[in-house]
């Protein structure tokens, strides 16, 4: 997957798990938990809906990795490069 | 390899909740429910084609779809449910009436609070104080048990008053008698006083199949009419159980929401069993009324709790029932319900299980009916005589609800001791529901979900 092609994944992710969810001014460098107002519950289903999809396994200490949108795609593109 | 990753023990709203949360995330699930129908607690049957609920009164914990962090958003969010299009119904207003005195409340916190200014002039600046320390609290902390008894005592100086706020707080969610932990009152005055009651649109069924249905739609199974007859257990694991019928089912991980006691009893965990027996047990009389017939006094009332005497004495009773004080539903009076013929009258009262289990199957009904009469005839000091004008009429006791819930004896809260954590002495085998912590619909869907995010998505 491109970085374009994971960036939309996990905005496709959020948009699933919150109908909520506002991307109109979103910084792709900040937290999105603050940015989106998600809480770890909901930061969770990121997690899971990862695992779900791509068989992917995050371990809770490199969860950090996946605060902003940028550092998402950062953390994923190497995991996500044969999909 | 055992056919199910997770076997769910009940299909109340704890189980179906998990159910939902592991099978959303691809675990194969599957919830054994006793019952023919879903529910637990929060069931319906249908008696002379009208379909009657078991538990719900109000759903608590009420809140515009916006609100990311209320607790009700949160469960729909985690249930993968869409708030939006639910459609719920607010209460009208409720009343807690302590002989002569009253209190209203509705789902505007601020109604509350001018309230106690009338009715308490010298203590509305304490209750305000109250107010501010019960908003920064963080109930769910792990912190040892604290006296919400002693808590109110010292900030509101108002017997009366404390009592008053106590009675709708413990009976729609405490375990314990007489007192309640300090955690459990916070959670407690989030949901009622703060955000208030409301009920789907519609009866539990059509909440409840929503909830199956999303549950089935993310692949999970379900089967009813499987009791279970014990959980097995193997080499310090739990491998699966084994129905009634002797059937055995293995899993990798089984999440009971039987209760501590009965899970107890179904696994042979050894321990003090008579520890975790809740003592909170209720009997309620559903009386059907022509609207035209309804006591008038009643008609922009949702819900009343009422109490006469000294000081509330919330505990188990030493006869069949304590008409002393209870609460009288009107489960019609939610805003935007379409009118309806026949109004139904609950009318709620402490039971003492032990009375009801020792009695013999003839003198049951005979009982039955003298403490039903004597319930709506406590109910009709407070609200106006309604029976002239019953057309229907069913109770049913903690004897009814242990057999249908396996709650055991009937303790409708659980155990006054709750687990938490949600684990048991086998590392695959969780508990969840009543006995786990969360109160109430809302609170169990979360322990369901809570127990299934924090030890089996991991």
């Amino acid at each position: 997957m491109t970085r374009d092609e994971i960036k939309d994944v996990i905005l496709e992710i959020i948009a699933d798990i919150d109908e909520e969810a506002d991307f109109a001014s979103l910084d792709a460098d900040a937290p999105l938990r603050d940015q989106l107002d998600l809480d770890s519950m909901d930061f969770l289903d990121i997690v899971m809906e990862l695992r779900k999809r791509y068989k992917l396994q995050i371990p809770e200490e490199e969860y950090p990795q996946l605060a902003t949108l940028t550092s998402c795609v950062n953390y994923l593109e190497p995991k996500l490069k044969n999909v | 390899m055992a056919p199910y990753q997770l076997l769910i023990i009940g299909g109340g709203l704890s189980g179906i909740a998990a159910g939902i949360r592991a099978a959303r995330f691809g675990l194969k699930t599957l919830i054994l429910e006793q019952h023919n129908l879903p529910g637990g607690l929060n069931s319906y049957y249908v008696r002379q084609g009208r379909l009657l609920e078991t538990g719900l009164h109000a759903m608590t914990n009420c809140a515009a779809p916006g609100d990311k962090h209320a607790p009700l958003n949160r469960l729909f969010r985690q249930l993968h449910l869409s708030r939006k299009q639910f459609d719920l119904h607010e209460q009208m207003g409720s009343e807690i009436r302590f002989a002569g005195r009253s209190l209203l409340f509705t789902n505007d916190p601020a109604v509350l609070e001018a309230e106690i200014a009338r009715e308490f002039p010298d203590a509305v600046d304490r209750f305000r104080r109250l107010k501010k320390i019960l908003a920064a609290y963080d109930p769910f902390a792990l912190v040892p048990w604290r006296s919400t008894r002693r808590f109110l005592a010292e900030q509101l100086r108002q017997p009366l008053l404390e009592d008053m706020l106590l009675l709708p707080l413990m009976v729609y969610g405490n375990a314990e008698e007489q007192d309640m932990d300090l955690g459990q009152f916070v959670i407690m005055f989030r949901a009622v006083f703060e955000e208030g009651f409301f009920r789907p649109a519609a009866t539990i069924r059509e909440f409840l199949d929503l909830l199956v249905r999303q549950y089935r739609d993310f692949g999970g199974e379900l089967r009813y009419r499987s009791p279970v007859a014990a959980i097995m257990v193997k080499d310090g694991r739990a491998t699966g159980v084994r129905l009634e019928n002797g059937e055995v089912v293995r899993a990798e991980m089984v999440l009971s929401t039987a209760g501590i006691p009965e899970t107890m009893r179904l696994s042979g965990w050894q321990g003090e069993q008579d520890r975790y027996l809740g003592r909170m047990s209720f009997m309620e009389t559903i009386s059907l009324v022509p609207r035209s017939q309804a006591p008038l006094l009643t008609q922009d009332r949702t819900i009343v709790f009422y109490h006469n005497g000294p000081r509330l004495q919330y505990q188990r009773p030493e006869d069949y029932l304590d008409t002393s004080w209870g609460v009288i539903c009107f489960p019609e009076h939610f805003r935007g319900l379409p009118p309806a013929e026949l109004l139904q009258i609950r009318v709620t009262n402490a039971a003492c299980y032990p009375k009801w289990k020792g009695l013999s199957a003839e003198a049951y009904g005979l009982v039955k009916q003298q403490w039903t009469k004597a319930a709506t005839s406590a109910s009709e000091e407070i609200i106006g005589n309604y029976q002239p004008s019953i057309v229907y009429q069913d109770s049913f006791t903690p004897v009814t609800i242990e057999r249908f819930t396996r709650k055991a004896q009937g303790a409708v809260y659980g155990s006054g001791v709750k687990i938490k954590a949600g684990t048991t002495p086998w590392p695959n085998l969780f508990l969840a529901g009543t006995d786990q912590g969360y109160l109430g619909i809302v609170g169990a869907m979360l322990s369901g979900i809570t127990i299934v995010n924090q030890h089996i998505l991991r």
